[in-house]
């Protein structure tokens, strides 16, 4: 009897010297966070800048589900066009680029060659945006336009994407209409790893269509019920989605 | 469902069709006898390409089995009273067999098309409509009538 009294105060003694330690390197943490100006990481009721970007550098977009859209506008030689980005298929990769930045040039000139513009995806459409003529100038788009690839003058579609700066890239999932991936970049490489990086962590290989695993599982699984639900005329809340209790079926015989 | 408007002409996209209303240049023959830039419609339920005819070359190209593209191509106002455009009014439905697999601008394995000149509102056009599989057409001719059905000449 005195020898387990003894074993649990040595077993205590050490539990108690451990837990010392962890609340005393936790502190320090804390120390060293306060000493780089640190505390807003620590405080989920501060807003705002939580990750700094260079200047010129778009920052991150809040996390959740974006909706893509359909590309309205005009075509380089004036028509009025219609790009259908949702309800289809297939990727799309929208670039939204201006004629003046420089760096839209190297975009400008990597898509004017075919043997660049390897897209992510097998059948991976790609359609440039720039703003509309009020904000650009037609003839010099009709000279930038690249044979070979659609692009649209859409000012509404700057909007409608809530475009941050040029260039500006995102990849579209037609099939479930959102966004896979979305980010600026200095070239067309880093561009493509981008977007490569997307399509995995939404569950897409790296043809474009929806691994195996995506299907059974997470978001994409979530995103293809919500789908089929919808196909169906069935929107949340929808109380088709709830069961009767049998309380109420109850009711509903009597 | 988007609404494409411009040069007098109309059509409203299905969700999931590209659509365009451009003006065509005339071609030499037109052009030495006073002829001007004339509008085109193209719709279709599949990526139409950047570089393609007025009568769809570059585009049927690409179309799968379930591809539908209908072309409405405008000509000089003073063919409207010509025996070619007699028809009067733009076709709203067009029957399964109506559609023919020789009847191709550009011929293409197991595709089928019709074309049908008519006048409306004093405006000659042609109605060119391309269907991807021919064997079809009995799923997607009722495809293309409800492009048909929002399409207008203003």
């Amino acid at each position: 009897m005195t020898a387990l009294v003894v074993a649990l105060a040595v077993v205590v003694a050490l539990l108690t010297v451990l837990v010392v330690g962890l609340l005393r390197a936790h502190a320090e943490v804390l120390k060293a966070l306060h000493e780089l100006g640190l505390d807003d990481v620590l405080d989920p009721a501060v807003e705002g800048m939580r990750i700094r970007t260079r200047p010129g550098v778009a920052r991150p977009r809040a996390t959740g589900t974006r909706q893509g859209h359909d590309i309205v506008g005009s075509s380089v030689d004036g028509g009025a066009v219609q790009v259908a980005v949702v309800g289809v298929e297939h990727l799309t990769l929208v670039a939204f680029l201006s004629s003046g930045c420089l760096t839209c040039g190297t975009f400008w000139e990597a898509f004017a060659d075919p043997g660049r513009r390897q897209l992510p995806g097998v059948d991976t459409r790609l359609v440039i945006v720039t703003k509309g003529p009020e904000a650009e100038s037609p003839s010099r788009l009709a000279q930038l336009a690249p044979p070979g690839v659609t692009t649209v003058a859409s000012s509404v579609a700057w909007d409608d994407y809530d475009v941050p700066v040029s260039p500006y890239f995102l990849l579209v999932d037609g099939v479930s209409g959102t966004i896979v991936g979305e980010g600026a970049a200095a070239s067309w490489n880093q561009v493509r790893d981008l977007l490569g990086q997307a399509m995995a962590d939404s569950g897409l290989t790296p043809d474009g269509r929806r691994s195996p695993a995506s299907e059974a599982t997470g978001v994409a699984r979530d995103q293809r019920i919500d789908e089929e639900l919808a196909r169906a005329g069935i929107r949340p809340g929808d109380p088709r989605l709830f069961l009767p209790s049998a309380e109420t079926e109850t009711e509903t015989r009597s | 469902m988007t609404t494409l408007t411009g040069h007098g002409l109309a059509v409203e996209l299905p969700r999931g069709w590209d659509g365009a209303i451009f003006r065509r240049d005339p071609d030499p023959q037109e052009r030495a006898a006073g002829g001007r830039e004339t509008p085109v419609v193209h719709a279709a339920n599949f990526p139409l390409p950047s570089d393609r005819g007025d009568f769809g070359s570059g585009a049927v190209e690409i179309m799968g089995r379930s591809g539908v593209l209908v072309c409405l191509v405008e000509y000089e106002s003073a063919s409207a009273t010509t025996a070619l455009f007699a028809r009067r009014g733009l076709p709203r439905a067009i029957a399964p067999d109506d559609y023919a697999t020789h009847t191709l601008q550009r011929p293409m394995a197991g595709q089928g098309g019709v074309q049908m000149f008519f006048h409306e509102r004093d405006r000659a056009f042609c109605l060119y409509v391309v269907i991807g599989s021919h064997r079809r057409r009995r799923i997607l001719a009722p495809v293309a009538d409800g492009l048909l059905q929002g399409l207008r000449i203003t």
